[in-house]
């Protein structure tokens, strides 16, 4: 079980997360994205052995999802943020 | 009696009466069952898994490979025990395993004449022939012959536990490394969690006659064990095993809990920021032939036996002991139980031979000279060196290089949490673990920046004392898989070099042990055979858990009732004094019937069923998912994920709404009430009310950040009963509400806010499951019983029934109302479902482009439908497959579609079903089968709409 720094709770076991797969960039839905752009989206995610940015939800926390770096090698947690603080530090 | 009159850690002044084989034996508190064996003088033990030789007790720790027994308690039975690892307590009944009809007289031991013909692969390569024999006839005759202990078949009623620690720094081990790194990180103000295996803290240290900072290493260590105990960021815990690393520097442990615990055994979960792995070595048997008897023993073991539990293992004995000084201090040791020492044997010497039946009664070896020597003797000491126990390490890590200079697997530096010091990493003198096990503490401390960087020196490993020449003939490597010198051998020409092979094909390494004894000795085996440097062989892969861990502690409290966490609804209790029967429905123990009197289940549904269709019936349908959806762009938010049009939704008005997955699949169906400009109420069914949430904060929060909605899951603030049947609505004005609730005033698919009788909050939806007028009252949960009680004395005019899970599922299959994971089960699109028209073609929604993929567009598609017997009464078998054709005599039939729902309608008379046919709508009409393999019924049915009762909704809106 890995250990993720929740940016709310601090550092919490895996096991009070949900997974949410790898970070995707949806299309938009003003009515232009086509098939091909949502099958890149949801069926062909980059599945790197390094670093990755990934989707966990603190199910048993604070209810965020998070937006984690973590090197699918070796586990390291690179980066952490939630939306939020991503658009504080823009 | 083989007990010295004085000394060691035992308690004299308390007997503990147990019995070996029937046979009745004592020990005290502080033994072991292999210690209270020896001292009982009982040295053979077990017989051996393939040849049933006999066997003895070979070791004094988790690493015993041959002394394995099945002790019973008042638990139970417990098989494939290691007598070294039991803990002795009064009342156990220990037996042996693996022979008929005792171990002294194995029949199966006749095996050991063919013993050249049993090599590895044998039974694989003999019972080939004929083809199925192997299941029908020879394994079970075999696995009767060859084999462990046996399992007790009864459930187990002790008691497990699971519980969490954390800590800056783990000390794993508790010898000289173990106590000198917990000493130095707690006296730095690291907290600090010391574990060991044993139940007496002090490892090898327990038997060692060396002195620490001037005293006898065992009183050291009792010392600094207690003035650890006594700091407050100080756990101490003895007979915990860490059987497995994991990642960011968590280890699973599990804590063994003394006789007079009402538990067995706890699994601990500990999260460390820093491990330091002080679990020092195994002592490494020396392979020569005949070294499997009884009597022979490591020279660790001996000395801890004479020393730390007081007991002589034999009479007259052998050294055979590679490091110098340890044979100094094997000698002494023998020399204060009074044993008289009949040989050392000197560097170079080999060992060419033992005999004895049932026990050892002499030695053959051979000088360097090359002169022969035998010595009557029962008891043999053997060491050829030392093992690091860096398993904990290499699960996680890189893995272990073969050293030459320690003639061992060692573990090389890293940089992870986990770190090897002391005997782990190859540190076999005293002094040295002291060194080690500071230095690594402190350079803990300083990464955790608790303490200045001392970088302290670390001491090297101790080189490996030349051993002892290893003979020719039958020589055990694995003494616990019977894995003879031939069998790697036999191996190797076969083919089988790389040692994953290797370990397969000979069993090398395997069982309970995991080859803790053997592993060193079977890589050193197979350089030998090969010409290869141990080096390049490497080890096969290390996996928790690093000694046999009880699957109880795995499981801790989670079985039985205890497996899920069980929800009741608000209204549970006043069901459950309303005599209601209730069901497991996901999560949730829901309401199934409200049986009358002694009313079958069949009687009680119709009833429930009848009430509602002709007067009155309440349900509860708390369980739905409710979302609080609030904020400027909350309009925004829910038409981009619902696929119908949501925009001309006005504050009061509620709509049935569809959520499709972003792969056009419908997701879950519910409702959109509007509560003000900015607000919004959704629901979720039942069974998807986690998913739905989950997916819309994700969206929120994730996808559209751009979007002001505030998300409240209110699914639990809320109790809902919903007030279904002709008389629903004079019931609700019954209730005396402060709104219009009048025909005009109050329509289908509206929602009210106010009060009931001016004192109880609720909010009144107009929607139906059931096809009839209905009224979904929602209140605070803590007002529930207050809601239904009224309800219960406000309806008894109109003899109010409380409906369960059963009339609702038969109510709704008769509207042609859908469920999800019958009819929403993932794969259907929302024309599938006969709800195309909802999807809306003027906006950009979740699912609308992947919805348009041909194969989702396709006119072969299964469409729902519903279905009647063609005789008007024959009953429709449950999960049916529709087919044109009847089932040919081959029992096969094409199927062109299936059921989902089939029932006795009590409104219509006769039985009704729902399913998925191909091109279902257009075939209106036809008559097909309905085909059950499993019940072997066919029915001929006719196809008609999906919704069988009251297609045109007159009873609704009339």
């Amino acid at each position: 079980m890995i250990l993720l720094p929740c940016p709310n709770c601090g550092p919490r076991d895996e096991g009070e997360f949900t997974y949410g797969g790898p970070q995707r960039q949806l299309p938009s839905l003003d009515g232009q994205s086509g098939t091909d752009d949502w099958l890149k989206a949801l069926f062909h995610p980059q599945n790197p052995r390094g670093p990755m940015v990934e989707l966990w939800y603190h199910a048993s926390g604070c209810e965020a999802w998070i937006e984690v770096t973590r090197d699918t090698g070796t586990h390291e947690i690179i980066d952490v943020a939630t939306n939020r603080l991503r658009d504080d530090k823009q | 009696m083989t007990r010295l009159p004085k000394g060691g850690l035992i308690n004299r002044d308390t007997r503990l009466d147990f019995t070996f084989n029937g046979r009745p034996m004592t020990g005290h508190p502080g033994d072991t069952l292999a210690s209270a064996l020896l001292a009982n003088g009982q040295h053979l033990v077990a017989r051996s898994i393939k040849y049933h030789r006999p066997r003895g007790i070979l070791s004094n720790g988790l690493e015993e490979p041959c002394a394995m027994v099945t002790v019973t308690d008042q638990t139970g039975n417990t098989p494939n025990l290691k007598a070294t690892e039991v803990m002795l307590r009064g009342g156990l009944h220990v037996t042996s395993q693996n022979n008929w009809p005792s171990v002294t007289h194995d029949a199966g031991s006749a095996l050991q004449l063919g013993g050249r013909m049993l090599a590895a692969g044998f039974y694989y390569k003999t019972f080939k022939w004929p083809r199925d024999g192997w299941h029908k006839r020879y394994a079970g005759i075999i696995r009767r012959l060859a084999g462990h202990g046996q399992i007790d078949p009864s459930a187990d009623n002790a008691l497990y536990d699971k519980r969490h620690r954390h800590c800056d720094i783990l000390v794993i081990g508790s010898g000289a490394a173990g106590l000198s790194a917990a000493q130095t990180a707690a006296h730095a103000g690291a907290t600090t969690i010391l574990i060991e295996q044993d139940h007496v803290l002090g490892g090898s240290l327990l038997f060692s006659r060396n002195q620490i900072a001037g005293e006898l290493a065992a009183d050291w260590a009792n010392d600094a064990v207690e003035a650890l105990q006594d700091l407050s960021n100080v756990t101490v815990m003895s007979r915990t095993l860490a059987f497995g690393q994991y990642d960011h520097g968590q280890i699973l442990a599990v804590e063994s809990m003394p006789a007079d615990s009402n538990a067995r055994a706890i699994l601990w979960k500990i999260r460390a920021r820093r491990i330091l792995l002080a679990s020092g070595a195994t002592e490494r048997p020396i392979v020569f032939p005949g070294n499997d008897r009884p009597g022979i023993m490591l020279g660790g073991a001996v000395r801890s036996y004479i020393r730390r539990f007081s007991v002589a293992p034999g009479t007259r004995a052998v050294v055979a002991v590679a490091d110098p000084d340890e044979g100094e201090d094997t000698f002494a040791a023998l020399k204060e139980a009074g044993i008289d020492v009949r040989a050392v044997l000197p560097p170079g010497a080999a060992i060419t031979g033992t005999s004895g039946r049932l026990h050892l009664r002499s030695v053959g070896w051979r000088d360097p000279g090359g002169k022969r020597h035998r010595t009557a003797c029962d008891l043999l000491c053997v060491s050829a060196g030392w093992m690091p126990n860096a398993h904990l390490f290499a699960q996680m890590e890189t893995g272990l290089q073969f050293d030459g200079t320690t003639q061992s697997l060692l573990p090389p530096d890293t940089s992870g949490p986990l770190r090897p010091i002391g005997g782990a990493r190859g540190i076999l003198n005293t002094a040295d673990c002291l060194t080690d096990g500071k230095a690594a503490a402190h350079q803990a401390l300083a990464e955790l920046e608790m303490h200045k960087h001392l970088n302290l020196p670390r001491p090297a490993a101790t080189p490996a004392a030349p051993g002892f020449d290893s003979g020719t003939g039958k020589a055990f490597v694995d003494l616990q898989n019977d894995v003879t010198r031939d069998d790697v051998a036999l191996a190797m020409r076969e083919g089988y070099k790389d040692i994953e092979l290797v370990k397969r094909y000979t069993t090398l390494g395997m069982g309970t042990d995991q080859g803790k004894t053997s592993w060193t000795n079977g890589v050193l085996e197979i350089a030998t055979q090969s010409g290869r440097d141990p080096a390049e062989i490497g080890h096969t892969t290390y996996r928790p858990p690093y000694s046999p861990v009880t699957i109880g502690a795995l499981i801790g409290t989670e079985t039985g009732d205890e497996m899920v966490p069980i929800r009741h609804t608000p209204f549970h209790r006043a069901f459950e004094r309303m005599g209601c029967v209730f069901q497991t429905s996901g999560d949730w123990l829901y309401a199934r019937y409200f049986p009358r009197d002694d009313e079958t289940m069949q009687d009680a549904v119709i009833r429930e069923c009848n009430a509602v269709r002709n007067g009155l019936g309440c349900v509860d349908m708390s369980t739905l998912g409710k979302i609080d959806v609030q904020g400027p762009d909350a309009l925004e938010f829910l038409s981009r994920l619902y696929c119908n049009n949501i925009s001309t939704l006005k504050p009061g008005h509620v709509r049935y709404a569809l959520m499709l997955r972003e792969d056009g699949y419908v997701f879950d169906d519910g409702t959109v009430a509007q509560l003000g400009d900015d607000h919004f109420s959704v629901t979720a069914t039942t069974a998807n009310s986690a998913f739905v949430w989950r997916h819309m904060t994700k969206f929120a929060q994730v996808d559209w950040p751009e979007l002001d909605v505030t998300l409240t899951d209110i699914s639990d603030h809320w109790a809902s009963l919903a007030i279904a049947g002709p008389h629903a609505r004079d019931l609700l004005l019954a209730l005396a509400p402060d709104f219009d609730c009048s025909r005009d005033g109050f329509p289908f698919a509206r929602l009210r806010e106010g009060f009931l009788g001016n004192d109880l909050p609720v909010r009144v939806v107009s929607v139906s499951f059931s096809g009839e007028p209905c009224f979904e009252i929602n209140t605070p949960a803590g007002f529930a019983e207050t809601l239904l009680e009224r309800v219960t004395k406000h309806g008894a005019g109109w003899d109010i029934t409380a409906y369960g899970l059963e009339a609702l599922d038969m109510l709704r299959i008769e509207k042609g109302h859908l469920s999800i994971g019958t009819e929403i089960d993932g794969r259907r699109t929302a024309d599938d479902l006969g709800l195309g028209a909802m999807v809306s073609q003027k906006k950009d929604f979740i699912g609308r482009t992947l919805l348009q993929r041909p194969a989702l567009q396709a006119s072969e598609r299964e469409q729902l439908v519903g279905l009647t017997p063609e005789d008007g009464s024959s009953p429709i078998p449950h999960g049916a497959v529709l087919s044109d054709h009847p089932i040919s005599g081959d029992g096969r039939a094409c199927g062109c579609g299936h059921l989902t729902a089939a029932i006795h309608s009590p409104a219509l008379g006769h039985p009704i079903a729902l399913g998925f046919l191909t091109n279902g709508r257009v075939r209106t009409g036809d008559v097909l089968w309905a085909q059950s393999p499993v019940s072997g019924q066919s029915v001929r049915v006719r196809v008609g709409p999906v919704c069988a009762y009251d297609p045109k909704g007159e009873r609704l809106h009339g």
